[in-house]
């Protein structure tokens, strides 16, 4: 017999990557673009679930928004960008984990610090976004700095300053929407799962 | 709605449609890393009569495609423009402060335009003629191996199948949801951030929400079946690798081996 929860946590974990799946493909909730920038809502969905289900699954979440965010940029790219950056999976993958891990243990770390939840919840989410920023950021910076060979030949080198600066100024919304809407809905579905995982 | 895995798939019984998902899936990988290693006019062109092949193959109306290839059309063109006005080297025809188009540019501008289409292509071929859950099950396959590791295959095959599943149904909600708060006058699509941070709440809650009540049941389901884990399952269709799948793979890698012998042309 598995363990009390166990099924519950395998379907919530199913639930949480068709949320990530669905809004992956409906711009509404997936992305909200404000003038010329669309800041993503899903880094907002890693950390809840990191927060409801512990760092690994949330890790987990994160990389299946990582691999679809991959395959996305071969099949059907959402922004010359994505054609360009995230067909190499070292970029897409790796900082989506990492989202989970950093927004699970700052958590962890910081959850009994505070009396408030919502405040410890806040500031995970606002590390866990900005650690997705930083590390697409940093990684785009390591692997094209040099002409390596692409798959769409584009000339990298006299684009990386614009590409730096329009994730550079999605990445400070996108952390503030993350730090404000993350305990807004965690908590609710806190209380909804209470002693159930 | 840009849906690039749902309600793509088309019921049929061609040739395509009857393979085995997993050898489906090897392949669309197979093609786009051959695409990878074409360099010129005979390989792109062997490549595309391959796709135009496959694409009667599959019974599919041509029209599908194109349908497929629309909303793409701008990002396609942009990124090739990309290329043609900031890539250098060869004679140059035409240029204006940092933009400067030269005839190897615009020559390697049509071949990345071909390789958009031909990826998008085969991809389109394998959601049109594979149901999702059919390629949740060809996953497993393909990643068994990874069995020797003690990665949970199994297990990450049922949650992406499960995953696969309810996408459809969470849609649903969602849309509920949307006219729900759109009949009480929010309107989503114009406004500050803050306007929008606030719109965007009153959507996520109940979609979560109706996502953690689907898990709950669904748990007890299987629980009250008597399920313990994934990795000792039984299945109720089995794909197996058929006489057209190694036929299939057999013009894939001919294929394959022409466009290594074109590129040193």
């Amino acid at each position: 017999m598995p363990r009390k929860g166990q099924t519950l946590r395998f379907n919530l974990l199913a639930m949480f990557i068709a949320i990530i799946i669905l809004q992956t493909s409906i711009p509404l909730i997936g992305y909200i673009p404000i003038g010329p920038l669309s800041i993503t809502i899903i880094s907002a969905t890693v950390v809840i679930a990191t927060i409801l289900m512990g760092t690994l699954d949330g890790a987990i979440v994160g990389g299946a928004w990582g691999v679809l965010t991959f395959i996305r940029a071969f099949v059907w790219p959402t922004s010359p960008l994505a054609t360009i950056v995230f067909v190499n999976p070292v970029v897409s993958v790796v900082p989506r984990i990492l989202i989970g891990v950093v927004a699970g243990v700052t958590y962890q770390a910081l959850r009994k610090r505070f009396k408030r939840q919502s405040v410890s919840i806040s500031i995970a989410a606002v590390l866990g976004s900005l650690t997705n920023t930083v590390l697409v950021l940093g990684l785009i910076y390591v692997f094209y700095r040099a002409n390596a060979p692409q798959l769409y030949q584009v000339n990298i080198k006299e684009l990386l300053p614009y590409l730096l600066s329009v994730v550079g100024t999605n990445g400070i919304p996108e952390a503030i929407f993350c730090g404000v809407v993350a305990p807004l809905i965690t908590l609710p579905l806190q209380r909804m799962l209470k002693g159930r995982l | 709605m840009s849906n690039f895995i749902f309600g793509r798939y088309l019921p049929g019984h061609s040739w395509i449609h009857r393979m085995s998902p997993q050898s489906k899936l090897l392949l669309s990988f197979y093609f786009v890393i051959v695409i990878f290693f074409a360099n010129n006019g005979y390989s792109y062109g062997l490549l595309s009569a391959l796709i135009v092949f496959v694409i009667l193959m599959s019974g599919v109306s041509i029209a599908y495609f194109l349908k497929g290839i629309r909303p793409l059309i701008w990002l396609i063109v942009f990124t090739v423009l990309l290329q043609v006005l900031f890539s250098s080297g060869g004679h140059v025809l035409w240029h204006f402060g940092p933009f400067s188009i030269t005839d190897q540019s615009l020559i390697n501008g049509g071949f990345i335009f071909i390789r958009f289409l031909l990826i998008i292509m085969i991809s389109t071929v394998l959601t049109l003629t594979t149901t999702p859950l059919a390629i949740a099950d060809g996953v497993q396959t393909v990643l068994k191996p990874l069995k020797k590791v003690k990665f949970p295959v199994d297990t990450l095959a049922l949650m992406l199948s499960i995953a696969l599943r309810f996408v459809p149904t969470l849609m649903d909600e969602m849309e509920t949801i949307l006219n729900a708060q759109r009949a009480r006058g929010v309107d989503f699509g114009s406004g500050s951030l803050k306007h929008r941070v606030k719109a965007a709440v009153p959507l996520l809650v109940p979609l979560f929400t109706g996502a953690i009540n689907h898990a709950e049941n669904l748990s007890t389901a299987m629980e009250a079946r008597g399920f313990s884990d994934s990795e000792h399952r039984t299945k109720y269709r089995l794909y197996k690798w058929q006489f057209r799948d190694t036929i299939s793979w057999i013009v894939f890698l001919l294929v394959g081996g022409l466009v290594l012998v074109f590129r040193k042309y």
